[in-house]
């Protein structure tokens, strides 16, 4: 898998987002500005990586894996921070933070899952069995 | 988000409330997860392993409805959360030690395969978290 600047900045943005989500949830606060715009973040972030790989494409940079599962992940990823934004506020309290918190660690999961689409794993095909240990749907 | 007028509790008890919001939440991420995967692996290569993708779905189906069990209210929908997760259990425990045993025959790799190791053995812990969840939230008659 390729380490680029898309995968370590949405790496940093969903960790940090969990992070402060966790921590607020451990202060048995509840959902607030801070943890609020912690979600915000991640959306965002997979917006701008929605609209950076289309602009990536239309300049002929090549997507090795399945374009479909590709943008499948993108559009899922994009409905988590909004559905966990939902179920968070539905009953408000310093659980919803978990909820919230549990969003962006599994965007970076899916992430990694996506620049393995984008850039091809690099394995041979003896290694098949291998790999499919690494890519375990969302799983890296 | 306005302040309602009357107080909620701090702390709300009851299955769907509290830390079992959190434990939804994460059943919900495998039940997307492993229903995509599942499609995935039968809508592009089923011939290449059918049991283990039979299997996939199948684990997929028990997330599904493990999720929606515990995420509605009521007697029947605890019981019927106990079975699915219990399954799940099953599931996880037999297929994670065939995967151990007998590596040839599980080379497709599902959720359960080798404990769930893929998925850092959450689902392992899943079903044991979510058996005391629903123990401890028993309906005393």
């Amino acid at each position: 898998m390729t380490l680029d600047a898309w995968f370590i900045i949405g790496a940093i943005v969903g960790i940090a987002s969990t992070f402060v989500c966790v921590v607020a949830a451990v202060m048995k606060k509840k959902p607030n500005d801070i943890t609020l715009l912690a979600l915000a973040a991640v959306e965002l972030f997979i917006i701008a990586y929605a609209i950076g790989s289309l602009v990536r494409l239309l300049n002929g940079v090549p997507l090795v894996g399945e374009p479909w599962e590709f943008w499948g992940y993108i559009f899922t990823a994009a409905a988590l921070p909004v559905a966990g934004f939902y179920w968070a506020m539905m009953e408000r309290t310093h659980w919803s933070n978990y909820v919230m918190g549990a969003v962006g660690i599994t965007v970076v999961v899916m992430m990694a899952r996506m620049a393995q689409i984008w850039y091809g794993t690099g394995l041979s095909a003896q290694a098949v069995p291998a790999l499919e240990t690494l890519r375990l749907g969302l799983g890296s | 988000m306005s302040t309602p007028t009357t107080a909620p509790m701090e702390t709300p008890k009851g299955r769907t409330s509290g830390p079992g919001r959190l434990l939804i939440t994460v059943y919900a991420v495998f039940a997307i997860s492993a229903t995509a995967r599942a499609l995935l692996q039968i809508g592009t290569k089923f011939n290449e392993a059918p049991v283990a993708y039979s299997l996939s779905a199948f684990a997929a189906l028990v997330y599904i409805l493990a999720t929606i069990s515990l995420a509605k209210p009521g007697a029947q929908w605890a019981k019927i959360a106990t079975v699915a997760i219990c399954i799940e259990l099953v599931g996880v425990l037999v297929v994670g030690i065939l995967s151990l045993t007998d590596p040839a025959a599980f080379a497709h790799a599902s959720v359960w395969s080798k404990f769930g190791q893929g998925y850092g053995y959450i689902p392992l812990l899943l079903p044991i978290i979510g058996l005391i969840w629903l123990y401890r939230h028993r309906e005393v008659k």
